[in-house]
């Protein structure tokens, strides 16, 4: 089927249907095997890990790794609940699914991220324990409807019970050892800090604390992972905390060795450590965000030299020293910063200026706005942002027809009160934010700045396609509103609940100063002459 | 090898001991003065005399209230095998109505061999409830409702209590109603309808005395030595547990621990912990098993997040203090940057990072709970506006920094100087 044809179909089809084989729409969904018991053990199809593997899988958590071990204890040994609390990025999901690797023990798994309201939480305990698997044939619907704790804990029950005892039988034929060991189930709940926010949060909370009290199955073993300790769950009802294991967070010289063992060419890559690790650390210490930061500078650092497998001796590490020195500046205070994909032409363009000069400047980035915006989105930001800004007193005298008046021209002398008037309403400024304002300030100070900028538009409107000044008022506005929910939607522009006395929605501007200053620049703009400055 | 096999067994006798409440308990069913016998001669002497009652169980949680309660049942049912049904409620699940008819409903069915209908309305199963009282009634048959979680049933307009106590004012029925709450108020939560069905019988529970702790450690760590379990390991197991358990030391631990939560569920997860430092190798328990437990116990969770902060960190932290020192009642991002510039720009420290950086560092402090907004998202803010608070106090916050690995000195200066 042609695009030529298209339009002669009645029906609307999208690009995509219209241009794919109607032929490979209708094969039958894949078949997929039921899960079986051996499905509750990690993974079976990965090679068993001993512990020794462990160890030098995570670096340096060797006294955590025992210590889970030890609390899970020997094969069949009931345990209290466990609570493994730490930051993150700290290895606690990781190092505990691993351990259930090689102790081989049938586990489910269940995070309170993915599983976002208790409903599906429940549901997805409940498809795991049953063997359930939800996929286009049965409409990708759960093995049972559970909202309630009350109806969570009939089933959970009865579907503890079945699996117990089919993980019996399997214990005592001799040959299903060596993929499942021992007759015990455990659950594991992830991400528990993330169920305070939802709603009914303190009761979900409560009955997941006594979850092991009222299923009251030695044979189940409850492990809770959570980023914040324990006494940060303020329950009013006075629970009973669980055996807790610590996390810590790396300090610096583990930081080092686990760096050091992700890369292969060890030599050139520690002596890039020794170089960045210590400053970088002292921002920040988790691993996500130090790896990001790391991986263009290593780059960087590589670049002078001129073969791969060389052994750096002092001369060399200070002449790479030398040329990462003026980068690492800039880059502490980027660290947070993901680059985004630049587009093409935006490559050629840096290309161009780091050809014309050596250094990499800042400045030419700081200049470009990140994100694309169509005119009168721009338009409309700074509109926002001088509403947030000035006081409504003032738009007569700004936006009159001369152009707005240039504020540097009334110098007072500075007296004592006045100096501390300022710095009240600096103070002021500070605490309180951006100010509110109506829709209807918002699109009057819209028109009154596009009715000045209209005229140095005229010659770019065939280019540019711009709606400003094209077909009058009615138009106009249309797009402005759609243009302004947008924006909304961007965090731009929040919000604000409707005034109670005026019954209307006020809005708020909420980017900072320097954004608004780059979009008025590219916007030709003077926006300077038009901010309130006390 | 033998001895690592007998520890291993010995190990899972005891995490077995230790993780079932009703073993630990009952070793107060022989004294006869205690919560056990009492509760006991209750709810007997109304089974044998067909007559209701109401009783409530209190005390702090891990007192042991509801394993006493499963015990006392437990020996009744092997006492009067047909006489009496256990119908269990919790008030963390069942405190809606509808659902707490249910649940009777479900559990009475399942007692009785009965088809249960999940589609039933709450009527039908109330006068279900109704009957089967009376029926039970005429067949002197004693059910016993234990409710858990009392306080919680007390919540709202308290329509089930009233039926249940409703219900046994008649003649024919025969029913114990068990409330069991942590809070010791409990029966001043009732309404006054409900009160005046209720007899105002209430059973304490407290945590143990010094000696009765000792008791129960004893009773839960000793080995039987007449079980599967080698007679000469469980021996000398027991000589040297005992050896550790008269020491002085030993006892210092103990009060230690008592001195901050004295319940027997402490008890229970202090020992679990050391239970499970148990060498295997050597096979046997010694002090620094119970030493190592006790540190655990003694976590000041604060004071290690303070202790894993980065610098950057450290330093919005002593600027939000001295911002609380100079009394600003509310301060926000904007405040502590303002702070922040100014320690820099008058001390000329190398860490002067940019704002974004200082409001990623923020909102690590917050996901650790050191700092928090004080206001409800009200006016959709964003977060460099909304005022917050520090979590924790000076002295905490002193104390981190001393024991933190790389603080710069200048951070100490800057706390102390407004002080």
């Amino acid at each position: 089927m042609g695009k030529e044809e298209t339009p002669q179909i009645p029906r609307r089809t999208t690009r995509s249907s219209s241009s794919s084989n109607p032929i490979l729409e209708s094969t039958k969904p894949k078949t997929l095997k039921p899960l079986t018991l051996k499905d509750l053990v990690f993974e079976e199809s990965q090679n068993s890990i001993t512990l020794d593997n462990i160890f030098s899988a995570f670096p340096c958590r060797k006294n955590q790794i025992l210590e889970l071990i030890r609390f899970l204890g020997p094969l069949n040994s009931p345990l209290l609940p466990l609570v493994v609390y730490g930051g993150p990025c700290t290895g606690k999901t990781s190092i505990l699914l691993q351990i259930f690797r090689h102790l081989k023990r049938p586990f489910i798994y269940s995070s309170c991220r993915t599983c976002y309201s208790p409903r599906v939480l429940f549901e997805s305990i409940l498809n795991q324990l049953l063997l359930h698997r939800r996929f286009s044939v049965n409409g990708y619907s759960s093995v049972k409807r559970c909202e309630k704790p009350l109806d969570f804990v009939n089933f959970v029950k009865e579907a503890f019970v079945g699996v117990l005892d089919k993980l019996k039988e399997n214990s005592e034929k001799l040959m299903s050892n060596e993929v499942i060991n021992g007759r015990m189930m455990y659950l594991i709940i992830d991400n528990l800090e993330l169920v305070r926010e939802w709603d009914k949060s303190s009761q979900i909370l409560h009955f997941l604390f006594k979850l092991y009290d009222i299923l009251n199955m030695p044979e189940v073993g409850l492990i809770f992972i959570s980023s914040t300790s324990p006494d940060t769950y303020c329950l009013n009802a006075g629970y009973f905390e669980h055996v807790p294991v610590v996390f810590p967070d790396y300090t610096e010289d583990e930081l080092l060795q686990i760096f050091f063992k992700s890369q292969e060419n060890s030599k050139i890559y520690s002596s890039f450590l020794g170089v960045v690790q210590r400053p970088f650390s002292r921002i920040t210490k988790r691993l996500n965000e130090l790896s990001t930061a790391f991986s263009p500078l290593y780059k960087k650092y590589c670049e002078p030299l001129t073969e791969v497998g060389v052994v750096p001796n002092e001369d060399i590490k200070r002449r790479l020293f030398s040329h990462i020195q003026p980068h690492l500046g800039p880059s502490l205070n980027e660290i947070f910063r993901v680059s985004c994909q630049p587009c093409l032409e935006g490559e050629m363009n840096a290309e161009k200026t780091r050809l014309k000069k050596s250094t990499w400047k800042l400045e030419a980035h700081q200049n470009d706005i990140d994100c694309h915006m169509s005119i009168s989105a721009k338009y409309l930001l700074v509109s926002a942002f001088l509403a947030s800004r000035n006081p409504a007193t003032l738009d007569a005298s700004l936006f009159d027809s001369t152009g707005g008046s240039d504020n540097r021209k009334r110098k007072r002398k500075n007296s004592v009160t006045s100096m501390e008037k300022k710095e009240t309403a600096e103070q002021e400024q500070l605490m309180k934010g951006p100010g509110t304002f109506p829709l209807e300030r918002l699109l009057a100070i819209f028109q009154c700045i596009t009715s000045v900028a209209e005229i140095d538009l005229d010659e770019e409107q065939v280019d540019n396609n711009s709606l400003i000044g094209q077909t009058g008022d009615g138009g106009l506005m249309s797009d402005v509103l759609l243009q302004l929910s947008s924006l909304c939607n961007a965090n731009f522009i929040s919000k604000g609940p409707s005034c109670p006395l005026e019954g209307s929605i006020r809005y708020r501007s909420t980017v900072s100063e320097e954004l608004a200053l780059k979009v008025a620049r590219s916007l030709k703009f003077p926006l300077s002459k038009y901010l309130y400055r006390r | 090898m033998g001895r690592e096999t007998l520890a291993e067994e010995a190990l899972i006798l005891l995490r077995t001991r230790l993780c079932d409440p009703h073993f630990v308990f009952s070793l107060s069913c022989n004294s006869p003065d205690s919560n056990y016998s009492k509760l006991k001669f209750i709810i007997s002497s109304s089974v044998t005399e067909a007559c209701n009652n109401s009783v409530l169980l209190l005390g702090p949680r891990g007192c042991g209230k509801i394993a006493v309660l499963e015990l006392v049942l437990r020996d009744l049912l092997v006492d009067y095998p047909d006489l009496i049904s256990v119908i269990r409620l919790n008030g963390l699940l069942h405190s809606d109505d509808n659902g707490a008819l249910k649940e009777i409903a479900r559990q009475l069915c399942l007692e009785h061999e009965l088809v249960f209908s999940k589609l039933a309305s709450s009527d039908d199963n109330s006068q279900f409830i109704v009957a089967m009282l009376r029926e039970c009634g005429l067949a002197h048959k004693t059910i016993i409702f234990v409710l858990d979680e009392f306080d919680l049933f007390a919540q709202g307009k308290q329509r089930l209590l009233y039926s249940l106590l409703d219900a046994m004012q008649t003649v024919t029925s025969q029913a114990i109603v068990v409330g069991v709450s942590c809070r010791l108020d409990a029966d001043q939560l009732l309404e006054k309808r409900v009160r005046s069905r209720f007899s105002h019988r209430k059973l304490l529970f407290l945590p143990p005395s010094k000696e009765d702790l000792y008791k129960i450690l004893e009773h839960a760590l000793i080995l039987p030595t007449d079980s599967s379990l080698s007679h000469d390991y469980a021996h000398e197991f027991n000589r040297k547990l005992h050896s550790i358990l008269v020491g002085q030391k030993f006892k210092d631990i103990i009060s230690t621990l008592s001195n901050s939560d004295a319940t027997v569920n402490t008890l229970l997860k202090f020992l679990f912990v050391a239970v499970s430092h148990m060498d295997l190798n050597f096979g046997f328990l010694t002090l620094d098993n119970f030493k190592a437990a006790l540190s655990s116990f003694q976590r000041q969770p604060k004071l290690e997040c303070v202790q894993d902060c980065s610098i950057l960190e450290l330093y919005i932290l002593v600027c939000m203090q001295r911002l609380e020192v100079k009394e600003q009642n509310s301060y926000n991002f904007n405040s502590i940057m303002k702070e922040y510039k100014s320690i820099h720009s008058s001390f000329q420290t190398s860490d002067h990072y940019a704002r974004n950086v200082c409001l990623r560092a923020f909102e690590h402090l917050q996901e650790r709970e050191l700092i928090c907004f004080t206001d409800n998202r009200s006016y959709n803010q964003s977060a460099e506006f909304r005022p917050v608070k520090i979590l924790i106090s000076y002295h905490e916050l002193s104390q981190g920094l001393k024991s933190h690995h790389s603080c710069p000195a200048i951070l100490h200066k800057l706390l102390n100087r407004e002080r």
